[in-house]
């Protein structure tokens, strides 16, 4: 808070005249580190690609698919388009509202606190602490970090926003505003969970609750954290790049509102055909439908914004940028709707048809416009002329072959693997009946993939080197230019356009002139309150049905908790990222049933903490599994997959079989999921010799199958528990049932 | 009796549909009002506001952003 105050002289008849300075050292310093995360990113994102590719780039535990995939998906979205919308927010909040920040220490903290957070990220997802929620992996002390670290970011702009100098609040503003408000509820509500040691914990919610809270989250997870705040982003930085106004403000303002208001209900339509209720996944694919026109009339606005500058657009690549970015996000809006319609959605859910559309809006949208805000920002930041423009042309046109080298083969992936599932021979078999059939008939498309995504990282070396060049010819000390601007009025003045205009008469007029909608506007808190109404009410009306209307979720009298050891396995599991390949819902289509067996119910699921129905099938679901196969088979598998499946692309877990398992930490394990409701009986007092018990069983088993001997206190025991317990609960008799073993 | 029984009784449903109703009366006000005639001024002022605002030094052979 250093603005001075310096009332000024001979301007008494007018408002007190302010001076100023804006904090562009802060701006610097996200700068640096988007460049920095993004290029991390993209290189794990190129790792995790070449794994798939081939297997054989798995090469340790901490550093195979499993682990590194989040790790890729959070560096990307958070940690570079994070750190993307606070270079450009920090940039045109304090210009927009004409003043500096609320406080610089708190600024600080937020830039500070984040990279922090990702530091941990970037340590603890490799360890295989994960929550298993896609985006919302980092478990409960990281959480806790980025809640904190949220709130002063949104105490710090709501701040300045209160000691602004310009009346009105721009559009791009609003913008900001809802992905704050909007993040902060998302992230605090998804993440609710109960802990069982430092780093692990489990989802407050169970099964279908989850599965809703989760792409609720996770949807709005793209619409709050990728496309609210990038188009706040492109409505301050596209016109200053064309040097001319937003093509229309009164499409940005509708563009703004029915966002707001519709994307808040389109989670569902990441569960179709699963065990949701059929009424929420129709509530989702029709508000995603209706997402269409406020999508479509946003990018025309952001195209149009270049009316009468398109010749520029040859010369000039941050415009060549810009044009992409908006030419993306119309592309993969107009894909998103698609993929939401129930049809469409039963043969690209699950494939790499869902990959490329989230890298068209990943890649071109908040890449592109992260780029050429950033080269933009770079001769103004560092007050020196940018090194180079034959560069960034260079980098344009590398990165736009690397996106349409790397989504043409992942939707020719996605497109194959779904008709592959789905197709039947002449005698009404299943035409691929071996799974890995469909996985390696993709493996050319993985390798233009990784061709494709290389490219995309030459241009980012490109980036960085132009930053780094710009950064080397800058002044010895930065110039900070002292503004000057009156302060608001405590009392709101009509401005002088208003002044002398006509009194109103009729009733309509005098309504359209008391300018509540401008009221709004003008009073920061009450519009980011009416903003965080609006979400929250939506969300409410989409989720209390499903939590609280028992009929939602009919129970099975045969499911029952999972026991000791399973529960151990099941954490392996999770901690290894398994779900990130393998489904545990199978669709009610003949194709799936024929494949993996009985149809997936609502019911199954209710003590799933955290659900762990996955959302891509690189591998078969594991739903109906147990039983499938002799322990054996699965101690092999798991030691190394190419000795059962000759062609697979599963990475090896040979210490499984090394690695001995904690039984006295199952404790905890239980005593949470006891916490949460699930009736674990006796299992709170005696989890670990329950566990050995069955451990003991499972071991003598292998070895009469002619496995290793000695396996009993290792952790495959736990993962052969787990993997044979998926789905045996439907089989059961009801009469046969005892509590949790 | 549970929540979840007390919730399943008072059917509401309708809630929902009311509350979507509610926004789309909202959304339409909003729609309605920027056609107004009275605010077209303040709308083509405020849609410059991101250009009138830069007075950093200029670093680049671009022309300046003047209103």
């Amino acid at each position: 808070m250093s603005s001075a105050v310096l009332p000024m002289e001979g301007a008494a008849a007018s408002p007190r005249l302010e001076s100023f300075s804006y904090d562009d050292e802060i701006v610097r310093k996200f700068l640096w580190a988007t460049f920095i995360w993004g290029l991390v990113g993209m290189l794990v994102g190129l790792i995790v690609a070449l794994q798939l590719a081939n297997p054989i780039f798995n090469q340790t535990e901490w550093l195979s698919f499993g682990r590194l995939r989040p790790l890729h998906t959070n560096a990307v979205i958070f940690a570079f388009a994070g750190n993307a919308f606070f270079t450009g927010a920090y940039y045109s909040t304090q210009r927009l509202l004409k003043a500096r920040m609320f406080s610089d220490a708190l600024s600080k903290f937020h830039f500070w606190g984040w990279q922090a957070i990702i530091v941990s990220a970037a340590l603890t997802l490799p360890l295989g602490f994960t929550q298993a929620k896609e985006y919302a992996e980092l478990e409960w002390p990281i959480d806790i970090a980025i809640a904190v670290v949220w709130v002063a970011f949104g105490i710090n702009f709501v701040g300045t926003m209160v000691k602004r100098r310009e009346r009105h609040l721009y559009v791009a503003l609003w913008f900001y505003v809802a992905s704050i408000v909007t993040v902060a509820i998302l992230h605090i509500f998804n993440n609710l969970s109960m802990p069982a040691g430092l780093f692990k914990s489990y989802s407050i919610y169970a099964g279908v609750q989850d599965a809703f809270m989760q792409w609720w989250y996770g949807h709005n997870a793209v619409a709050f954290f990728l496309t609210t705040p990038f188009l706040g982003l492109m409505y301050y930085f596209m016109p200053k790049a064309a040097e001319g106004p937003v093509f229309s403000y009164k499409l940005s303002i509708l563009h703004f509102w029915s966002l707001v208001f519709l994307y808040i209900w389109a989670g569902p339509h990441h569960l179709h055909y699963t065990a949701l209720p059929e009424w929420a996944s129709t509530v989702g694919m029709l508000f995603s439908v209706m997402l269409w026109a406020p999508s479509w009339g946003g990018m025309i606005n952001g195209l149009l914004t270049l009316r009468g500058a398109w010749h520029k657009v040859a010369e000039d690549p941050i415009l060549k940028f810009f044009v992409l970015a908006v030419t993306a996000y119309g592309m993969s809006t107009f894909e998103g709707p698609l993929l939401s319609i129930k049809s469409v959605n039963a043969l690209a859910h699950y494939t790499d048809w869902i990959i490329a559309h989230v890298h068209t809006g990943a890649l071109g949208w908040n890449g592109f416009l992260t780029f050429g805000m950033v080269y933009w920002l770079l001769p103004r930041l560092f007050q020196t002329p940018i090194y180079s423009k034959r560069l960034m042309e260079l980098h344009f046109w590398i990165a736009t072959f690397g996106i349409l080298l790397y989504i043409v083969a992942i939707y020719s992936a996605g497109v194959t693997q779904g008709l592959m599932w789905r197709a039947f021979d002449e005698t009404g078999r299943l035409a691929y009946p071996d799974f890995v059939e469909t996985v390696v008939r993709l493996l050319p498309m993985y390798w233009l993939r990784v061709a494709g995504g290389s490219l995309y990282i030459v241009g980012m070396l490109l980036f960085g080197w132009n930053i780094l060049m710009t950064w080397r010819k800058r002044p010895a000390k930065y110039e900070v230019p002292v503004i000057t601007a009156p302060a608001l009025a405590k009392k709101y003045v009509p401005e002088p356009s208003h002044v002398g205009a006509p009194v109103p008469a009729g009733l309509w007029a005098r309504f359209a002139a008391a300018g509540w909608h401008r009221t709004w506007e003008r009073m920061p808190i009450t519009f980011t309150v009416l903003t965080t109404i609006a979400v929250v009410v939506a969300s409410l009306f989409e989720i209390i049905p499903t939590f609280l209307i028992r009929s939602n979720v009919p129970t099975i009298a045969t499911v029952q908790p999972y026991t000791p050891l399973e529960l151990a396995g099941r954490d392996l599991y999770i901690a290894e990222g398994c779900f990130n390949c393998h489904s545990q819902m199978v669709r009610p289509f003949r194709h799936e049933t024929e494949r993996f067996g009985e149809y997936s119910k609502p019911g199954e699921s209710v003590y799933e903490h955290p659900f762990l129905w996955g959302s891509r099938r690189i591998g078969p679901d594991l739903a109906r599994v147990g039983g499938k196969y002799p322990h054996l088979w699965h101690v092999r598998h798991f030691e190394n997959p190419p000795s059962i499946t000759a062609r697979s692309i599963m990475p090896a877990y040979p210490h499984f079989l090394t690695k001995t398992l904690d039984f006295e930490q199952i404790q905890s394990r239980v005593d949470a999921m006891a916490m949460l409701g699930v009736p674990y009986g006796d299992a709170v007092n005696q989890a670990p010799a329950m566990a050995r018990a069955q451990a003991t069983e499972i071991a003598a088993e292998i070895e009469r199958q002619g496995g290793p001997a000695g396996l009993g206190d290792k952790q495959i025991v736990a993962m052969v528990a787990y993997m044979q317990r998926l789905g045996m609960d439907l089989k059961r008799q009801p009469t046969t049932v005892g509590v949790a073993k | 009796m549970k929540l979840s029984d007390i919730m399943g009784y008072a059917n509401l449903a309708v809630y929902a549909e009311v509350a979507m109703v509610i926004f789309l009366i909202v959304f339409l006000a909003i729609a309605v009002r920027l056609w107004l005639p009275g605010r077209q001024q303040a709308l083509r002022d405020a849609a410059r506001l991101p250009l009138d605002d830069d007075p950093t030094p200029a670093a680049t052979p671009r022309g300046s952003t003047h209103g």
